[in-house]
């Protein structure tokens, strides 16, 4: 594979790093944040941040079987809560946003288990990670690589 | 309500928009019904603020170094695939407001079809634009990223993809939250 940039602006850089924090603090929950962000990682197929984020997940006490089954979270029976699974149904239908819009079944099953604040930082995160995912993939940044 | 590219001329805020009457409607529709305006899913900004203000300040550092008017298709090709009614409403305007032309707003979502009406460094931006915001199709072939890379250099290469990946970010914010189009005025949000 050939290399691409890893340059990226120090002050886009800081503001992505504070969008994330905005929103991962306003969701208040860093197990499920984590779970989003390798989900939408893996849909984008961007190895930078699944190796990232799989490793934050491990060392905040994730279990290697759920990170394993979170590809198939809709038939790994309970292993997911349904709340985590309302969310992680909202951050595949906002991830492959091109495949058309975000179902009202998936948006109301969401709305059903986060309140309308936290319902808008899961948003938040969501489409965060699909914004690192798009600057580590376009600039093929490596796993374990400098982002920049 | 409806038609509201129309109804919002001489509109002064949103909550005062006029029903459609043969005042405000377009010339030739006045017997015309138009479908209701929707309502927003949610409104984000008012419950997540501090997000909101990260996503302006994220903004501002994307477009540094960008010229205005790649940036500004950029934007309206995303929003086009991404199906954004609200950014399209905001990005078409702005974009006719800086002395964009109509012609090149039409013909941008058939650019491939098109490319006389852009330069070769707008071909390459809109393409490149195309593969990181069709993400999950498959990576960003090298041949996209090496004719944008041919036309940029590397600092102003990293801001397209940075603008590329805010505009994605607004999309997602726009279409899953339902917000809703014909409300913006050009140089609201500038």
């Amino acid at each position: 594979m050939t290399a691409r940039t890893t340059y990226l602006d120090q002050g886009v850089g800081a503001a992505m790093s504070a969008l994330s924090a905005a929103a991962k603090q306003g969701l208040g929950d860093p197990a499920l944040a984590e779970l989003v962000m390798i989900r939408a990682s893996q849909i984008n197929a961007c190895a930078f941040c699944l190796d990232m984020h799989a490793e934050i997940a491990l060392k905040n006490g994730e279990s290697a079987r759920r990170i394993a089954l979170l590809n198939a979270w809709e038939e790994a029976g309970d292993l997911f809560t349904a709340r985590e699974r309302a969310a992680l149904a909202l951050t595949e239908a906002v991830t492959v946003l091109t495949d058309g819009f975000v179902p009202d079944e998936v948006y109301e099953e969401a709305a059903a288990h986060f309140d309308e604040a936290h319902l808008a930082h899961l948003i938040g995160l969501i489409t965060v990670i699909n914004g690192w995912n798009r600057l580590m993939v376009s600039r093929r940044v490596e796993p374990g690589a400098r982002p920049w | 309500m409806g038609y509201p590219d129309r109804r919002v001329e001489g509109m002064t805020t949103h909550e005062t928009a006029p029903e459609n009457t043969s005042e405000n409607a377009p010339a030739n529709s006045s017997a015309k019904e138009y479908v209701h305006e929707h309502t927003p899913r949610l409104a984000w900004a008012t419950h997540a603020p501090e997000v909101f203000k990260a996503m302006i300040r994220l903004d501002a550092a994307a477009r540094k170094g960008l010229d205005p008017v790649i940036y500004e298709l950029v934007k309206i090709r995303a929003s086009q695939i991404n199906r954004c009614a609200l950014c399209l409403d905001m990005h078409t305007k702005d974009a006719l407001a800086a002395g964009e032309s109509v012609e090149r707003i039409i013909q941008l979502s058939a650019w491939e079809e098109s490319r006389h009406f852009y330069t070769a460094k707008e071909v390459a931006a809109i393409e490149l634009t195309e593969a990181v915001t069709v993400l999950t199709d498959g990576f960003v072939p090298d041949e996209v990223y090496e004719r944008a890379a041919a036309h940029f250099e590397e600092a102003e290469l990293t801001q397209l993809i940075a603008a590329i990946t805010v505009i994605n970010a607004w999309n997602r914010f726009g279409v899953t939250t339902r917000q809703v189009p014909g409300h913006y005025k050009a140089g609201d949000l500038k």
